[in-house]
C-alpha cells in the first residue's frame, strides 16, 4: 500500500533547511546527504546533492523530472558496470 | 567499438550482437564494421532483437558453425563515420581521456569514464594520489570542452554536509 496522500511526501527536515541555505548562498556547492529515503521535492530543483551509496557520494543534479522520486533511486548501491564498451559506442553526453 | 558478437542464433548463420550504440538497432546503420585488427569487414543486416541483443545476418556467413566462429569478435567503426554530435552534446568516447583542468589551467586529473545512473551524465575524474572526483556534466561544475586541445574545464564545488544530528537541527 502506498503512503497516504494527506501526509504529503516524506523529506528529512534538515534537507529542506540545508537546501534553503545553499540556495541563498548562491555558491557552487554540493550537498552531501545520507538521506536516501527522502523524496525529491520542487525546492530541490537546480541543486546538486551528493547521495551516499555506502561507498561514495554520487552527484545528483536535481531537475523537474526527478520530483516525486527518492534520492536513493539515483545512487545505486551495487556496482554493476555493465558490459558496455569503455569508449561508450556512439553514445553522447549532453550537458545538463 | 560499437558492439560485440556474443554467439550464433539459429542454424542459418545469424549472430547475436551486444550493441553499445544508443539505439541498439543503429549498429547496422554504419555500413561495414571492422574487427579489432581492421583487416576483416562485417556487413550486418538486422533480423530482430532478443533479450537485449540484436539478431543480425552477416554477409558471407551462412552456417551456424561459421557464426559460432565469430563469437567474441568486437565490431568497430571509424570515428569519421559517426555523425556530428548535436549542439551541447559530446561523444562519450571523446570525453574519456581528456585532461580536467581548473579555470587557471592547472590540471586536476583525467576523465576516466562517464557514468549515468539516471540523474544525468557524471564525469569520473581520476586524480593522482587521491580519490576520484565525480562531477555532474553540467554548468557550473563542468565548463567548456576543448576537444582539439584535449581538455575540459572543471570547477570542483565546495562540499557541505546535511546531517540530521547537526546542532542547529537538534531539538531545543
Amino acid at each position: 500500500m502506498g503512503r497516504s496522500v494527506w501526509k504529503g511526501p516524506f523529506v528529512d527536515g534538515y534537507l529542506l533547511k540545508k537546501a534553503d541555505k545553499v540556495r541563498a548562498g548562491g555558491r557552487n556547492e554540493i550537498i552531501k546527504i545520507w538521506s536516501r529515503r527522502s523524496t525529491i521535492v520542487p525546492q530541490f530543483i537546480g541543486l546538486t546533492f551528493g547521495v551516499y551509496n555506502g561507498h561514495k557520494f554520487l552527484p545528483v543534479l536535481v531537475n523537474e523530472n526527478m520530483v516525486g522520486h527518492k534520492f536513493g533511486e539515483f545512487a545505486p548501491t551495487r556496482s554493476f558496470h555493465g558490459h558496455t564498451a569503455v569508449g561508450g559506442g556512439d553514445k553522447t553526453a549532453k550537458k545538463g | 567499438m560499437l558492439g560485440v558478437i556474443t554467439g550464433a542464433h539459429g542454424v542459418r548463420g545469424e549472430v547475436k550482437v551486444k550493441a553499445f550504440t544508443a539505439d541498439p538497432r543503429a549498429i547496422a546503420r554504419y555500413g561495414t564494421l571492422a574487427d579489432a585488427s581492421g583487416e576483416r569487414g562485417f556487413d550486418l543486416k538486422l533480423r530482430g532483437a532478443a533479450r537485449g541483443l540484436v539478431i543480425a545476418e552477416v554477409a558471407g556467413v551462412g552456417t551456424r558453425e561459421a557464426a559460432e566462429a565469430l563469437k567474441g569478435v568486437e565490431l568497430y567503426v571509424a570515428r569519421a563515420k559517426l555523425p556530428k554530435p548535436r549542439r551541447g552534446e559530446v561523444y562519450i568516447a571523446d570525453l574519456v581521456g581528456l585532461a580536467a583542468v581548473a579555470a587557471d589551467g592547472a590540471e586536476i586529473g583525467r576523465v576516466a569514464r562517464v557514468l549515468n545512473y539516471g540523474a544525468g551524465d557524471v564525469l569520473e575524474i581520476e586524480r593522482p594520489g587521491r580519490d576520484s572526483l565525480l562531477l555532474p556534466f553540467a554548468e557550473p561544475m563542468v565548463g567548456e570542452v576543448e576537444l582539439e586541445r584535449g581538455r575540459v574545464f572543471v570547477a570542483p564545488p565546495d562540499e557541505v554536509e546535511a546531517r540530521g544530528d547537526e546542532p542547529e537541527d537538534a531539538a531545543p
